[in-house]
C-alpha cells in the first residue's frame, strides 16, 4: 500500500529506504526533494503532509538526532495508520540506533549499516492491523498527535484573537493585556487543562511591561543618539533645512541623510536647468545628489554596535525571565546549566506565543505569524539545547534563521543582467506592473525608468492604465521630467524615454502589444507596462489583467504592494496569483515573478509586510521604494529587515 | 553622503599631552610593558587564526553532488542522498606523508540556505571546493556565476584568500561540459556580473558600510588569475564510471586537498 518509506539525515544522507511494490529504485528521491524544497525550506512546516503529483507525502522530524522520516503513498488512498506508523518507526529506529548517532556523529551515519527492514515490516503490519480493528475510532492517532495537548488552549487563542485585532492599532501592551484577560476569563469554562497555564500568562504580562520599559528607554537613547548624529551631520551647512514647514524626519530604514528630504535647493542639480522650473513638483526631484549614478543602494540600517547592544539587553531580559519564573524557572535554568536538555513543546509554547505577538506587532500578517511559529516549533521540538542557552534565545535564534531563509529569493533576480541578454537578442525586455489602487505603481515605475536610464538603457513606457482619470497625464509628466534629466544630447541624440499612449477606455492588452512591437521596431531596450490599479475582488478587472499578461508574456511580472499593508497582503497576493493562474493558457501558469515594496519610509521598523509577501509567493522583493524622489529606490537587504523585525 | 562628515565630527580632538611629566622612568617602563603585551597578543592572534582555519568547505548549487562527494571522500562508498537541509562535517585524513587531517564540511546548496551557511563557516575555511554540475551547467550558468560572485566578493573570503578549487563534477556523463569550457563561460559571466552587480548591489553585507568589493582588476576583462587566491579547475566524478558499485573518480581532488592541507 505504501509507495516508500525513507529515513535520512538532515544533512541529506539516506540511511534506510523501503520501496513499496511500485516504481524503480530511487523513485522516491524526486518527490522527497520536492517536499524538502517546497515545505521544509520554505517554513511551511505547519502541517505534516504534502502532495506531489499523484503522491501524498507525510513526514516527521527528529531534531535531537537530526533525522527526517518520510512516507509516500498514492493520494487517492486514505491510510489512517500512517501517522501512527511514522511515530512507531521513529521511536523504534532511534532506540535501535541510538548509539550510532551518539558516538560517531556523521561518520556513524556514513558507516553504519541500518538493517531495519524486519522491524519496519513488523511495525507496518501492526499499524495496519490496529487500524482495521479500530477503524471507526480515529481517536487514537489524534491523541498521539502533539495537537491534542493544546486543544483547549488553542480554543482560547481564537477567542482572544478578536480583541487583539481590534486593538491592533493600540499599543502592544494594551492588546496583550486584553488577550491575557480573555484567557483568564475563559479559564472557568475550560477548567483543568488550562490551569497550569495561568501563572505563565500572568508572568508573561509582567515580563512584557518590564520589556517595554527597557524598550522605551532604549528608544529614547537611540533617538537622542540619532539627533546628535543629525546635528553634526548638518552643521557644515546650516542653511539646508531652514525654511521648511515640515521637520525632516529621520527614519530607521529610510535614507537617514537629511539632504534627501531637502527640496529647497534641489534644482541646483546641473541637469535640471535644461528644463523649466515649474515642470518639477517639489517632491519629484533627485533626492540625493551625491549618489553614484545608476547605482541602487542597499537599505541602510542601524549600525552593528546597536544590534550588539540590542542582543545584550535581550539576553539580560531573557535571563531575568528565567529567574522570575520562580521555582520552575530556577530548576529549568539549573537543568540547563548542568546538562543538556531537550526542548519540549510545553517549554516553547509561551515563548512562541510571545514571538507570534511580536511578529504581528511588526505587521506580519496574523496567519503567517502563526504558521511561522508552528514551523519553528516543528524544527525545534526535541532538539537538545546547548549549555548556557535559554529557551527564549534558542527559539529566537531559530526564528531569526527562518526569517532570513524566507527572505532569500528563490529565483535569481538581476534585472540589468536579463535586460542585457534581451538586448543581445535584439528584443525589448518587458516588465509589467500590477497591484491594487494607490500603492504607487506609476511613481515606482518612473523611479525604475530613471534607474534603467542611468544604466544606459532606453525605456518605453506603455500607458495601459486606461481606466483611472489622469493616469496617462501622470506618466506624461514623468516622461517629460525624465527626458529633461537625461536629455538626448547626452546619449548621442537617442531619446531615452518615451511614452506610448492611446488615451482612455481602450483595451489594455492591445495597447501593451502595440507598445511592445513599437519598441522592437524603434530599438528600445525595456518596455515598462503600467496597468490600472484594481482591487483583488474585482473579477472583470482581474480577468483583464490576466489576459494582458497571458497575451503579452512579459519577461517579468512585478506586483507592487505597500509596506503598510498588514493582513491584507495575504488576500491581495493570493487573489492576484489565482487570477493569473486561472486565465493562463500555458501549461505552467504565469504568476507574479517579484515584488516591489513601496512606501517603505513610512513604516519605521514595522517591516512585516516584506515577510508576509515573500512567504506567500516565495518570490523576491526586487525593489523597495523609500520616498518620493527618483533616487528613492533600493534593493532589499534580508539581514537588515530581519534585524528590524527581531528588534524588541 | 553623510558618512565622512559624521566621522570627522565624531573624532574627538587629541587630548592635551601633559609635557611636564614628573618622572619618566615609570612611564617608559609602562610603555615597554604595553608593547610586549601587544606583541604577545598579536602573535597569539595570528597563530590561532592560522591554526584555527582547518576546514575544507564543499559549496555549490543544489544537486551538484557535494554530499555524495563528501561521502566518497570520507568512506569511499556510494551514498544515496536527498537535498541537504543542514551541513555535514567530518574529520578527513589527508592522503599525504604528514598524516594531518582537516575538517570536511558539506554545506547545503539550496538558495535559501547557502548564504547563511557560508556566513557561518567562511571564517574557518582553509580551502574552498566549489562543486559544479557539469551536465546542467549550460542551464544553471547564471546561478553558478552568481553564487561564485557572492563568494568571491565576500570580505572575509577576500581577506583570508583560501585556495579555491572549481570541481567540475559528473564527468561520468557523456554530455558533461569540460572544465575548460566552464572556466571560459564563468569568466565571461563574472565579467558581466561585475557590471550589473555594481549597479544593483548584492544584499550580502549589511554591516559593511563600504560597497561590495570589486571583483578582479578594474578596466580589464575578468579572469581568475586576478583574484587574491589561487584558483584551480578540475574534472571529477563523485559517482564514478561504474556507478553505485564502483568507486568515485576523485583522485585529483584528494591530491589537491593533500596539497593545501
Ligand atoms: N552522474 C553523476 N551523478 C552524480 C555525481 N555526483 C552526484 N550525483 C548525483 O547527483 C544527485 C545530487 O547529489 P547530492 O550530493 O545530493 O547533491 P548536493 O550538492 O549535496 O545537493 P544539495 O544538498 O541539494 O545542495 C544525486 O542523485 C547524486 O547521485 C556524479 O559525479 N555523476
Ligand atoms: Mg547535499
Amino acid at each position: 500500500m505504501l509507495d516508500f518509506f525513507t529515513i535520512f539525515s538532515k544533512g541529506g544522507l539516506v540511511l534506510w529506504c523501503f520501496q513499496g511494490v511500485r516504481g524503480p529504485a530511487a523513485a522516491c528521491t524526486a518527490p522527497v526533494n520536492a517536499l524538502i524544497r517546497s515545505v521544509l525550506l520554505q517554513e511551511r512546516g505547519g502541517s505534516n503532509s504534502f502532495t506531489h503529483d499523484a503522491l501524498t507525502l507525510k513526514y516527521k522530524l527528529d531534531n535531537q538526532f537530526e533525522l527526517v522520516f518520510v512516507v509516500g503513498f498514492q493520494k487517492i488512498l486514505t491510510l489512517t495508520y500512517v501517522d501512527k506508523l511514522i511515530d512507531d518507526v521513529h521511536k523504534e529506529f532511534r532506540d535501535k540506533y541510538r548509539n550510532e548517532f551518539h558516538q560517531k556523529g556523521t561518520l556513524g551515519l556514513l558507516n553504519g549499516t541500518f538493517d531495519f527492514k524486519e522491524d519496519f515490516l513488523r511495525l507496518l503490519r501492526e499499524a495496519e492491523e490496529s487500524s482495521k480493528i479500530r477503524a471507526p475510532t480515529a481517536m487514537k492517532t489524534f491523541e498521539q498527535s502533539a495537537k491534542s495537548q493544546k486543544t483547549v488552549k488553542s480554543m482560547i487563542e481564537t477567542r482572544g484573537e478578536k480583541p487583539k485585532e481590534k486593538a491592533k492599532n493600540k499599543k502592544n501592551k494594551g492588546s496583550k493585556k486584553e488577550v491575557s484577560g480573555a484567557e483568564v476569563a475563559a479559564v472557568p469554562k475550560a477548567a483543568p487543562a488550562v490551569k497550569e497555564d495561568l501563572p505563565v500568562a500572568a508572568g508573561d504580562r509582567e515580563e512584557l511591561t518590564k520589556d517595554e520599559i527597557l524598550q522605551k528607554k532604549r528608544e529614547e537613547f537611540f533617538r537622542k543618539h540619532q539627533k546628535g548624529g543629525e546635528k553634526s551631520n548638518k552643521s557644515p551647512k546650516p542653511d539646508t533645512s531652514k525654511d521648511k514647514g515640515k521637520k525632516p524626519r529621520v527614519w530607521d530604514l529610510g535614507n537617514s541623510n537629511a539632504k534627501v528630504l531637502d527640496y529647497s535647493n534641489s534644482t541646483t542639480n546641473g541637469n535640471t536647468d535644461t528644463c523649466s522650473m515649474e515642470e518639477f513638483d517639489q517632491d519629484m526631484v533627485l533626492g540625493d545628489r551625491d549618489r553614484e549614478p545608476g547605482r541602487l543602494r542597499d537599505l541602510e540600517y542601524e549600525s552593528e554596535e546597536e544590534t550588539e547592544e540590542e542582543e545584550k539587553v535581550v539576553q539580560n531580559s531573557s535571563s531575568a525571565n528565567v529567574k522570575k519564573g520562580g521555582l520552575g524557572g530556577m530548576f529549568g535554568m539549573l537543568k540547563g546549566l548542568v546538562g543538556s536538555k531537550s526542548l519540549t513543546r510545553e517549554d516553547m509554547d509561551p515563548v512562541l506565543e510571545k514571538m507570534k505577538d511580536h511578529l504581528i506587532a511588526k505587521n506580519v500578517a496574523a496567519d503567517i505569524a502563526v504558521q511561522l511559529c508552528e514551523s519553528v516549533a516543528k524544527k525545534l521540538e526535541g532538539k537538545v539545547m546547548g549549555t548556557f542557552t535559554t529557551v527564549t534565545s534558542t527559539v529566537k535564534q531559530a526564528l531569526q534563521e527562518s526569517l532570513v531563509q524566507i527572505l532569500q529569493p528563490q529565483r535569481r533576480v538581476d534585472v540589468l543582467r536579463d535586460v542585457m541578454d534581451a538586448q543581445r537578442h535584439r528584443r525589448p525586455y518587458v516588465i509589467t506592473f500590477c497591484g491594487v489602487n494607490g500603492v504607487g505603481k506609476s511613481t515606482n515605475l518612473a523611479k525604475i525608468s530613471f534607474w534603467l536610464i542611468e544604466n544606459g538603457f532606453s525605456v518605453l513606457i506603455a500607458a495601459c492604465d486606461t481606466f483611472r482619470a489622469g493616469a496617462v497625464e501622470q506618466l506624461r509628466t514623468h516622461t517629460r521630467r525624465l527626458n529633461a534629466l537625461h536629455p538626448p544630447e547626452n546619449y548621442s541624440g537617442r531619446t531615452m524615454v518615451q511614452l506610448y499612449e492611446k488615451g482612455y477606455g481602450k483595451d489594455a492588452a492591445g495597447i501593451a502589444m502595440e507598445a511592445i512591437s513599437y519598441a522592437r521596431n524603434q530599438g528600445f531596450d525595456v518596455v515598462l507596462v503600467d496597468t490600472a490599479g484594481r482591487m483583488q475582488d474585482n473579477a472583470p478587472l482581474m480577468t483583464a489583467l490576466a489576459k494582458l499578461i497571458a497575451v503579452n508574456a512579459p519577461d517579468l511580472v512585478l506586483f507592487v504592494g505597500e509596506a503598510l499593508v498588514g493582513n491584507e497582503a495575504v488576500d491581495q497576493l493570493v487573489k492576484f496569483n489565482k487570477a493569473l493562474a486561472d486565465h493562463s493558457m500555458a501549461q505552467t501558469p504565469r504568476l507574479i515573478d517579484g515584488i516591489v515594496l513601496t512606501k517603505f519610509d513610512t513604516i519605521d521598523d514595522k517591516v512585516g509586510a516584506a515577510i508576509s509577501m515573500t512567504y506567500i509567493t516565495s518570490k523576491p522583493i526586487v525593489f523597495v521604494g523609500t520616498g518620493q524622489t527618483y533616487c528613492d529606490l533600493r534593493s532589499l537587504n534580508a539581514k537588515a529587515v530581519v534585524a528590524a523585525l527581531m528588534k524588541a | 553622503m553623510a558618512a565622512p562628515e559624521v566621522a570627522t565630527s565624531r573624532e574627538a580632538p587629541p587630548p592635551p599631552l601633559d609635557v611636564q611629566l614628573p618622572d619618566l622612568v615609570p612611564l617608559s617602563l609602562f610603555v615597554a610593558l604595553v608593547v610586549v603585551a601587544l606583541t604577545l597578543l598579536i602573535l597569539k592572534f595570528i597563530q590561532t587564526r592560522k591554526s584555527s582555519r582547518r576546514a575544507v568547505l564543499l559549496v555549490g548549487l543544489c544537486d551538484s553532488g557535494k554530499t555524495l562527494m563528501f561521502a566518497r571522500l570520507l568512506t569511499a562508498n556510494f551514498q544515496n542522498t536527498q537535498t541537504s537541509i543542514t551541513d555535514n562535517s567530518g574529520l578527513y585524513r589527508v592522503k599525504n606523508d604528514k598524516n594531518s587531517s582537516v575538517t570536511l564540511i558539506d554545506l547545503p546548496g539550496h538558495k535559501s540556505l547557502r548564504l547563511q551557511f557560508l556566513d557561518r563557516f567562511k571564517a574557518a575555511a582553509r580551502a574552498i571546493v566549489f562543486v559544479v554540475d557539469s551536465v546542467a551547467f549550460q542551464r544553471e550558468m547564471k546561478d553558478v556565476a552568481e553564487f561564485l560572485y557572492q563568494i568571491l566578493t565576500d570580505s572575509v573570503v577576500l581577506k583570508n584568500a583560501p585556495p579555491l578549487l572549481i570541481a567540475c563534477n559528473k564527468q561520468d556523463v557523456t554530455m558533461a561540459k569540460s572544465s575548460k569550457l566552464i572556466q571560459q563561460q564563468l569568466e565571461k559571466e563574472l565579467n558581466t556580473l561585475r557590471v550589473t552587480r555594481s549597479a544593483a548591489p548584492s544584499t550580502l553585507d549589511s554591516s559593511n558600510s563600504g560597497s561590495a568589493s570589486q571583483l578582479g582588476k578594474k578596466g580589464k576583462e575578468f579572469d581568475f588569475s586576478q583574484l587574491p587566491m589561487k584558483v584551480d579547475f578540475m574534472e571529477c566524478s563523485a559517482r564514478g564510471s561504474k556507478g553505485e558499485e564502483g568507486s568515485g573518480d576523485i583522485d585529483d581532488l584528494e591530491k589537491w586537498i593533500a596539497k593545501i592541507a
